[in-house]
């Protein structure tokens, strides 16, 4: 007896956000990327489309990061030229997208100028043909201060911009307007916050297409599953015609795996945990690996190694589309 | 120590204290009401006084600094070293409280007449007098004058006679004299037993009184009941003197838990307030204590544990636990209420620590418990008590609104007293205000209904995202305050008062957990019996602030559920008309009981969704925008704003 597949019918589907902009669009880049636009949950291919691919951005600071040696290791030789950084990203460990983090600016820190920063930028948008994604320092004064003046810089390139939370939002979200960007929108793992958002954002007139949620992810053995269950239900909310939810999702994988001392200790501190080397290599890469289950659509990795196995997961994932 | 004099200005009252007692203390014993909302912390700034001369110590408090530029002072913080003068400015001093009592709204009235309690549960008042004739003792006919009188209901009524209690007893032989062995005696029910409470000589006239009571957290109010006509003849109202000790309850039960002295504190402050109503009640309709036969209490189980001293403090801690719900009937005498000392006083029964007897007193007088359509009961008070259902069943819980909505944690918050800004108009883009003020008076401050008013027009008007920020305007009225952002809604010099009246940021944000509050409230009962918002036929809105409430404006904040307007209700002070209710029909009190055994009580700390419930409330109107279907219309123009 032939057995009959039930398929789920969705009224709507997630948007579609273009990052990048080429000559012919009034940018400098080779290429555009294009993610979201799903018609089903993650990866069922026999029920709906996934006509764009999860792709893989990887992090760059305009200073010498504070991150641990095994994610060091393979940007030794570039660390501190944001430039040469990036390249060595698309080139070498082929990332689809740069993540340029202006941790600099922070007045604890460096404290760049908003000039200084949008000279790393020029540079860095020299340097690579991807399209870029851009944040701030994460001092919300200084922030903004700083994203107005690399929007202006970034004019015609159509980047994504982060970052606007709930209670700060409309310098970046007037920015982002002005030189026509993409804005990356916080919320604290809050399905309803998220959704808040979105819409504060969108009553200042961006267009819903120009909106990426970033849902606040966690490391993988802390509370990744609330992070899942969110994402979850973000995208069920976007197939079932919530416009207000109906945006790609970006996962700050990288820095949250950073945070976690399984990703940072040593086997001489934790012997039965084995080596650190494949460890935080692996911990970022099984949290990714969650998230793309979960319906992520932008990964931003620190290690090559991480951004490898998660290349390959995502190939296997989209064979059968 | 000696012993100092603090006068009192500009009253003029003076009162001896010892030396190191705290200087809000000492105008308490003056007879002197400061406000509070921190319980004497020196954190809310609002007992602020000026001394004029004399020495004392005091310790830095959270003060405005315009008051400490003009020497000013936290009462609470000071304590007094020497003799002393003091000036206690109006901003600083409990004000009394008219509107309480007022019966007011017109609507309300009708509503009550519609809802007649009374003819449906039937008219047996508590107490009657009957008129007893006895036959003059001789030296063969020589029974007490007790024994006498006892005889003359077992003979005439051929019943078992009724007690008596001591105070009557005292009275019994000289009234029988003076009446020449003729005397009025009131009979009342005693909980189950009938007692003679009083003998008066001859025939008297005078219908026997009762006392029903509401005690609010923040405020008290008492109806003086005629039982023989079961009409209210007289009302009073005042604050809660236990607000000294702090607005709401947790700090109250913290400060009787915590403080050696605390209950008894707490339980002669509310003691006092009573008394001193029924005093003016007694002198204004030319009566005596004796002739307030019984008493009939309703207030949250908090207030229900303070007015009879027994300790609240498992209220407050987890899994919140009163030590009653329901309570004894007991004397005014041995409580040290000033009615006839052998007046029972019924004290009506809660549900939960955080669901009182003045909701169930609620559910009596109105027909929830005994009509089939789903009704919706809401209290705003000082907490936010929601009761859903209707004959077959019954859910309750409380949500922490706060004390917002009666002016507490809100920068120039104030009761909708005179001068309480209760409407509020804002022109796009927020340069031009207008206002209107609770009698027309200048604006003091702004109260409840003008809160979710202004809130209202500040979001119509674009001066405020749907979270509660502040938009970048260019508008003199959008400044930088000390607290942050703030938004001039009347300037002093437009006003001519002490400082401009202001809604700052954390006001809104405020603003916005107290209405989410309550929405994420009834949307989780709502949830218990999964039904939705359009199955509630009826909304009943309890409390002093539903007499000012625009519901319009309240289902724009996203407060109310979006229904028709015919849908609601304003009952008033459900509260003390319940109470009013139980003195004159003895079924009705029965009832009580029972209604308090079927309220189902949800706790909402203890519900998953209510926190998410809660989240999603904090947006204007809400998150989910298609639950406030006119909101959404009226905002995309396809139809004018509910009744707008």
């Amino acid at each position: 007896m032939p057995v009959e597949r039930i398929k789920e019918r969705y009224p709507s589907k997630v948007g579609e956000v273009v990052l990048g902009a080429t000559a012919a669009e009034g940018g400098t880049r080779a290429h555009r990327v294009k993610v979201g636009g799903d018609s089903t949950l993650p990866f069922l291919h026999f029920e709906g489309e996934m006509p764009n691919r999860p792709v893989i951005a990887m992090e760059v600071q305009d200073v010498v990061p504070e991150w641990n040696p095994v994610f060091t290791a393979p940007i030794r030789d570039v660390m501190g030229d944001p430039a040469a950084w990036a390249q060595k990203c698309v080139e070498e460990f082929g990332a689809d997208l740069v993540y340029l983090k202006l941790a600099g600016a922070d007045p604890e820190k460096q404290d760049h100028s908003p000039d200084h920063c949008a000279g790393t930028l020029r540079k860095v948008l020299e340097a690579v043909k991807v399209p870029l994604i851009v944040t701030g320092c994460g001092v919300e004064d200084k922030d903004d201060a700083v994203m107005p003046v690399i929007a202006e810089a970034g004019a015609g390139e159509n980047l994504l911009l982060g970052t606007a939370t709930q209670d700060h939002y409309k310098t970046l979200t007037a920015a982002c307007m002005v030189h026509k960007h993409n804005i990356i929108a916080l919320s604290p793992i809050d399905i309803n916050i998220c959704k808040q958002l979105n819409i504060l954002i969108s009553e200042m007139n961006l267009a819903l297409d120009r909106i990426v949620i970033d849902p606040s992810v966690g490391a993988l053995g802390y509370g990744i599953e609330y992070t899942y269950s969110i994402m979850e239900r973000i995208r069920l909310g976007a197939l079932q015609g919530d416009r207000m939810l109906s945006m790609p999702v970006l996962c700050t994988v990288g820095y949250e795996v950073g945070r976690v001392k399984e990703a940072s200790a040593g086997a001489d501190e934790f012997p039965s945990w084995g080596e650190l080397a494949d460890r935080a290599v692996l911990w970022e890469a099984m949290t990714a690996s969650c998230f793309l289950q979960a319906g992520g659509h932008i990964f931003v990795l620190r290690h090559p190694g991480s951004v490898r196995l998660l290349r390959r997961q995502i190939d296997g994932l989209m064979a059968g589309n | 120590m000696g012993r100092h004099t603090v006068v009192f200005q500009p009253d003029g009252v003076s009162v001896k204290v010892a030396e190191g007692t705290e200087l809000g203390r000492a105008a308490a014993m003056a007879g002197i009401q400061l406000k509070s909302t921190c319980g004497g912390e020196g954190t809310c700034g609002l007992c602020a006084v000026k001394v004029l001369s004399g020495r004392f110590a005091t310790r830095e408090g959270r003060i405005l600094p315009e008051r400490r530029r003009k020497g000013m002072v936290l009462a609470c913080r000071t304590w007094v070293q020497g003799d002393m003068e003091v000036e206690i400015p109006s901003t600083s001093r409990l004000a009394a409280h008219q509107v309480l009592v007022e019966e007011g709204a017109r609507r309300e009235i009708a509503f009550e007449r519609e809802l007649d309690p009374v003819g449906r549960y039937g008219f047996h008042p508590v107490g009657h007098k009957i008129l007893a004739v006895l036959d003059p003792p001789t030296l063969t006919d020589n029974a007490s004058d007790l024994s006498r009188l006892l005889t003359r209901f077992r003979r005439e009524d051929g019943r078992a006679a009724p007690a008596i209690g001591l105070t009557a007893l005292r009275r019994l032989p000289r009234a029988l004299r003076e009446g020449k062995w003729r005397v009025t005696v009131t009979l009342v029910d005693a909980g189950g037993t009938e007692e003679m409470v009083r003998v008066e000589p001859g025939d008297s006239r005078r219908p026997p009184y009762g006392l029903a009571v509401d005690i609010g957290t923040t405020s008290c109010v008492v109806h003086l009941v005629d039982l023989r006509s079961g009409l209210a003849v007289d009302r009073r109202g005042s604050f809660n003197r236990q607000a000294r000790y702090g607005d709401d309850v947790i700090t109250r039960i913290i400060h009787a838990a915590e403080r050696p002295e605390g209950l008894s504190e707490l339980n002669a402050a509310v003691l006092e307030t009573i008394n001193a109503l029924v005093d003016e009640l007694l002198a204004a309709n030319a009566l005596e204590a004796e002739d307030l036969i019984a008493a009939a209490v309703a207030g949250n189980t908090t207030m229900t544990h303070l007015f009879l001293s027994i300790p609240p403090d498992h209220i407050r801690l987890e899994p919140y636990l009163p030590a009653a719900v329901s309570f004894p009937v007991v004397r005014a005498g041995e409580l040290g209420l000033k009615l006839n000392p052998d007046a029972p006083v019924y004290v009506f029964p809660a549900v939960a620590s955080y669901v009182g007897g003045d909701i169930v007193s609620g559910v009596l007088l109105t027909d929830l418990a005994h009509a089939a359509p789903v009704t919706l009961f809401i209290d705003v008070g000082t907490n936010g008590e929601i009761v859903l259902g209707n004959r077959d069943w019954l859910v309750a819980c409380a949500c922490s609104a706060g004390p917002c909505f009666e002016g507490g944690g809100i920068t120039c918050g104030m009761r909708a007293t005179p001068g309480a800004i209760e409407r509020v108009r804002v022109e796009p883009g927020g340069r031009e205000v207008r206002l209107q003020t609770v009698g027309g008076m200048p604006p003091a401050g702004i109260c409840g209904s003008g809160m979710i008013d202004a809130l209202a027009a500040l979001h119509e008007a674009g001066v405020i995202d749907r979270s509660g920020n502040f938009r970048d305007l260019d508008t003199p009225r959008l400044r930088e305050g000390e607290e942050g952002p703030e938004f001039v809604l009347a300037a002093a010099h437009e006003t001519g008062g002490e400082r401009d009246i202001v809604l700052t940021a954390a006001d809104l944000k405020n603003l916005i957990r107290a209405k989410g509050a309550i929405y994420a409230g009834i949307r989780s009962l709502l949830a218990a019996v999964e039904l939705g918002v359009q199955a509630i036929e009826r909304v009943y809105i309890a409390g002093g602030f539903g007499n000012y409430l625009d519901v319009r404006d309240a289902i724009r904040v996203g407060m109310l559920p979006d229904l028709e307007l015919e849908r609601y209700r304003f009952v008033g002070n459900s509260s003390v008309k319940g109470a009013r209710l139980a003195l004159v029909s003895r079924p009705a009190w029965a009832e009580a009981e029972r209604i308090a055994r079927r309220l189902t009580y949800l706790e909402l700390s203890a519900s998953s969704s209510y926190m998410e419930e809660f989240v999603s409330a904090l947006f204007l109107p809400h998150t989910d925008l298609d639950q406030f279907p006119s909101v959404r219309d009226a905002e995309l123009g396809v139809r004018p704003c509910p009744g707008r």
